[in-house]
């Protein structure tokens, strides 16, 4: 376990070197020890480590200006862990990884990182099909004991975390910013219920740190780092999702894809993961499937929560029944106007048959538009 | 040498009497008013004094004091021109010949014009309706005559000065105002059966026409929510004698009474919204109404609802609380009736495509619940109903057959209408469930066993707080009488419950 001093220098180090755990993992091992990389003038870094000039100027200027033992305070304060690399409590599966962060500011005080994991990530943007997924996905493996992690970003992240927490399981959060400068700013609710329920918040960022454009995808291998899988839910080509997929691919860590219809460009990232090999996943089972057998000790019991939406799925009324049929028929949702159209229902039969939807939970209102939230 | 007039002056929409004091004593020639006068009682004078020459009469070179009694009362308007004039020419005239027994209980109103003849003035109507039952009758310019005959108070018309001091020395008769038949107006020549689709609007426009509740509509651009609203007006029932004379005082007030009619359509109030806070809800160091008190008993519609200034969106506050506004000001405060209904209408997230489905929202959730906060939460809790309009598909909008007419659905909301005025014993506006008190919620409000457990349900599952469930109550009862169904069902609360989108928990997704 590092001393005091060590820890310092650590975070110095990390500090300085913000997108390079690689090298700075490669300075501590060739030194000895942090403290000794403190130690180190520009000149040394250039003729001896490779650096450009520039850069180890740089470097060596943030390093001294970092004032650690102000972040330590600040993390006491603030209940906020900071565990190096090494340390026992260091996440095991994230430590296996070719640059671990140097350090990792976890919030949460008890975060057990020893519990099995699978990632779950996708667009900002996403569609009420994507939304409806995640929420089933990740309330299924909530309840069966695995913990989900995702980067607190919106739309697939969000939901994803809201419905573990909904369902009174673990799941951690790897951020793109300093954990005191959560990013985006609407999530910070969500953060703490986040806490409240045994899960965490992890950063390798300096706790002031604000968002940057680079720290996004470099947060993505820690994501994907603390998991024994990553479940691409939707995404396009270019998106952050399939850094994570492959972020999973070199750490040795199984991806898997939810299908989307082919012409759905946020479905272009997914499908073409299964095309070249992923696993492809429709249901809690599949995943599980996927898992190493260390992962799934628990022997899976009777979903008692689905056969509770069956009976109050046969309760509805018959015009209920017709909305959801309608309003299942069109991926993007349809208006109450639409759906009173289709059914050819007056609209204050519409109105009650959609309240009594919504009570139930299976009907939701995005922007205007009645979509499934859950299916019968 | 001293002549007494008598006259009015407005306070607020409320008339009350001023007695004009003309002394003409031996000095250096000099006119002054007293009595707290502004400009345009002051520059009366140059207008006075031109009309008595061009009428063929003197104003002796002397020293001139004209006094407004009550003193202490501000004076404004150019009504005063009249009584003056008038007193100026009795205290001249030695024998006082003019001060005949027609001057005692008479009032004259009147701006006088530089040759003689006598122009319109504003605020005639409230003026005159405080002399009701008093004894007093009154002479009034010939273009205010109809409104003045709306009054019930005697009145005559005059066209000049000379006619009007002719008639005071019993030589010539003035000719009495007669007073025209009231027929009811329609409001709104436009009609709903030209919005294609959005039938969930249109039945929440009906339900707030029938019970005169506040409706906001969140839609983004091109849904259908101005058209809809300008066609509101027509939902709503004919205006009752009351209501039209109450909403004349107020456009007399403002000098709105073109015609000298009384304003026998509902008024529809649609001001910009770079509208200033005084503006909207009255005010100014003359206190004048704002357009809140010109929609009373109409309609005020504000489109672009969060780009109004904020103190403007909460000026909205006391007139949606006690359906009045009080414009305060040091030397006095007056009281303008606004009782209107509210009809905003309001963008779901800044650049308006939240939903849409085929442009993309470009907003951050940040930057919409920024822009949904600007209207805020007692202003939102104010608002009985929310409906949201989606912009319509083509296979939809060409589907859809032609809306309803605007006279049948008018007929459906007159039957409620008629129920809630049997129920509360009132006429006009002020009998609709919008205004229930709490002790009228708990006579006409029990909800049976069934309707009880699905309110029960909303509050716990929907989020909902108290306040949205009275308005959700007050939403049913109105549902209720449009059915005609003496108690409030299931499906009423049901369907209420769907117009109260903006207090879910969760209002757009993540």
């Amino acid at each position: 376990m590092a001393g005091t001093g060590e820890i310092q220098a650590l975070l110095k180090l990390n500090a300085a070197l913000p997108f390079g755990a690689d090298r700075a993992h490669m300075l501590v091992r060739k030194c000895g020890s942090a403290g000794k990389v403190l130690e180190l003038s520009a000149a040394d870094l250039f003729t001896e480590f490779g650096f450009t000039l520039d850069a180890a100027e740089k470097t060596v200027r943030l390093m001294r200006e970092f004032d650690a033992d102000a972040e330590m305070g600040l993390a006491v304060k603030n209940g906020i862990r900071i565990i190096a690399s090494g340390d026992p409590d260091y996440p095991r599966q994230l430590a296996a990884i070719y640059d671990p962060p140097l350090v990792l500011y976890v919030k949460g005080c008890s975060a057990d990182f020893s519990m099995p994991a699978v990632s779950i990530v996708g667009t900002r943007h996403p569609s009420p099909y994507g939304l409806r997924m995640t929420a089933e996905i990740a309330s299924g493996l909530a309840e069966k004991g695995i913990a989900v992690a995702s980067g607190l970003a919106r739309g697939i992240d969000s939901a994803a975390h809201k419905a573990v927490t909904e369902a009174g399981g673990v799941t951690w959060a790897a951020l793109g910013t300093g954990l005191m400068k959560i990013y985006p700013p609407e999530n910070r609710s969500l953060s703490e219920k986040i806490i409240e329920c045994g899960g965490a918040l992890v950063s390798e960022y300096p706790l002031m740190q604000t968002a940057r454009p680079a720290s996004f995808p470099r947060r993505n291998r820690i994501i994907s780092g603390l998991s024994y899988g990553v479940l691409v839910i939707e995404g396009t080509f270019k998106s952050g999702s399939l850094i994570t997929a492959r972020c999973a691919l070199e750490q040795g860590r199984e991806v898997m894809a939810l299908p989307g219809l082919a012409d759905n460009e946020k479905a272009q990232g997914p499908n073409y993961l299964i095309k070249n090999g992923a696993c492809l996943v429709e249901n809690t089972e599949d995943i599980m499937a996927c898992l190493p057998a260390e992962a799934v000790k628990k022997k899976i019991s009777e979903n008692s929560r689905r056969a509770a939406k069956k009976r109050a799925a046969l309760s509805l009324s018959p015009e209920a029944s017709d909305i959801y049929d309608a309003i299942q028929k069109e991926e993007g949702g349809l208006t109450p106007d639409e759906l009173a159209l289709r059914t050819g229902q007056s609209v204050p039969a519409v109105s009650a048959a959609l309240f009594e939807l919504e009570v139930e939970g299976f009907v939701c209102q995005v922007a205007g538009r009645y979509v499934i939230k859950q299916r019968i | 040498m001293l002549a007494k007039i008598s006259t009015l002056a407005l306070r607020g929409i409320e008339g009350c009497f001023v007695s004009t004091e003309v002394f003409i004593s031996a000095g250096l020639p000099s006119y002054s008013v007293v009595g707290l006068p502004d400009a345009s009682v002051k520059e009366a004078r140059d207008r006075v004094m031109a009309a008595i020459r061009s009428s063929g009469f003197k104003v002796p070179p002397k020293r001139i004091t004209v006094n407004l009694a009550p003193a202490e009362k501000k004076k404004t308007g150019t009504h005063f021109d009249l009584p003056i004039a008038l007193g100026l020419i009795a205290a001249a005239e030695d024998s006082g010949a003019v001060l005949s027994e027609k001057l005692t209980n008479t009032v004259f109103l009147g701006e006088l014009a530089l040759d003689g003849s006598i122009r319109p003035v504003a605020g005639v109507l409230p003026m005159l309706v405080s002399l009701r039952n008093s004894g007093f009758r009154a002479v009034v310019p010939e273009q205010n005559a109809a409104e003045a005959a709306l009054s019930g108070v005697p009145c005559f018309m005059a066209s000049s000065l000379a006619q009007v001091v002719s008639w005071l020395k019993n030589e010539q008769q003035l000719v009495e105002c007669v007073r025209s038949s009231f027929i009811p107006g329609h409001s709104s020549d436009l009609d709903f059966a030209d919005v294609k689709g959005q039938n969930f609007a249109k039945r929440a426009m009906e339900i707030a026409a029938a019970g005169f509740h506040n409706i906001l509509l969140v839609g983004p651009p091109g849904a259908g929510k101005s058209m809809l609203a300008r066609r509101f007006g027509g939902l709503l029932p004919p205006m009752t004698e009351d209501e039209a004379l109450e909403t004349t005082k107020i456009y007399s007030v403002s000098g709105l009474v073109g015609s000298g009619r009384l304003v026998s359509q509902r008024p529809f109030r649609e001001p910009h919204h770079t509208i200033s806070d005084a503006a909207l809800i009255g005010g100014g160091s003359n206190p004048r109404p704002g357009e809140v008190s010109l929609a009373h008993n109409g309609v005020l519609f504000l489109d672009e609802f969060p780009e109004f200034s904020r103190a403007a969106i909460e000026c909205l506050r006391e007139p949606l609380e006690s359906w009045k506004v009080t414009v305060s000001r040091v030397r006095e405060s007056v009281v303008y009736p606004a009782r209107f209904i509210l009809v905003a209408a309001m963008n779901p997230c800044p650049c308006g495509y939240l939903g849409h489905p085929v442009r993309e929202c470009l907003c951050s959730p940040l930057q919409i619940s920024r822009y949904r906060a600007r209207v805020s939460g007692p202003i939102l809790d104010r608002i009985d109903i929310h409906v949201k309009l989606a912009p319509m598909r083509y296979e939809d909008w060409e589907a859809a057959p032609c809306g309803e007419k605007t006279e049948n659905i008018a007929a459906r909301v007159l039957k409620a209408i008629e129920i809630q005025r049997r129920r509360y014993g009132a006429s006009g506006a002020a009998a609709s469930n919008a205004f229930m008190t709490a002790h009228d919620m708990r006579l006409y409000c029990s909800l049976p066993s069934g309707a009880s457990n699905v309110l029960e349900t909303a509050m716990n599952r929907l989020g909902f707080s108290a306040r949205s469930l009275d308005k959700i109550l007050r939403v049913a009862r109105t549902i209720a009488d449009l059915e005609g169904s003496a108690e409030i069902k299931k499906q009423h609360i049901m369907e209420a419950v769907q117009y109260r989108i903006m207090d879910k928990n969760d209002y757009g997704g993540i």
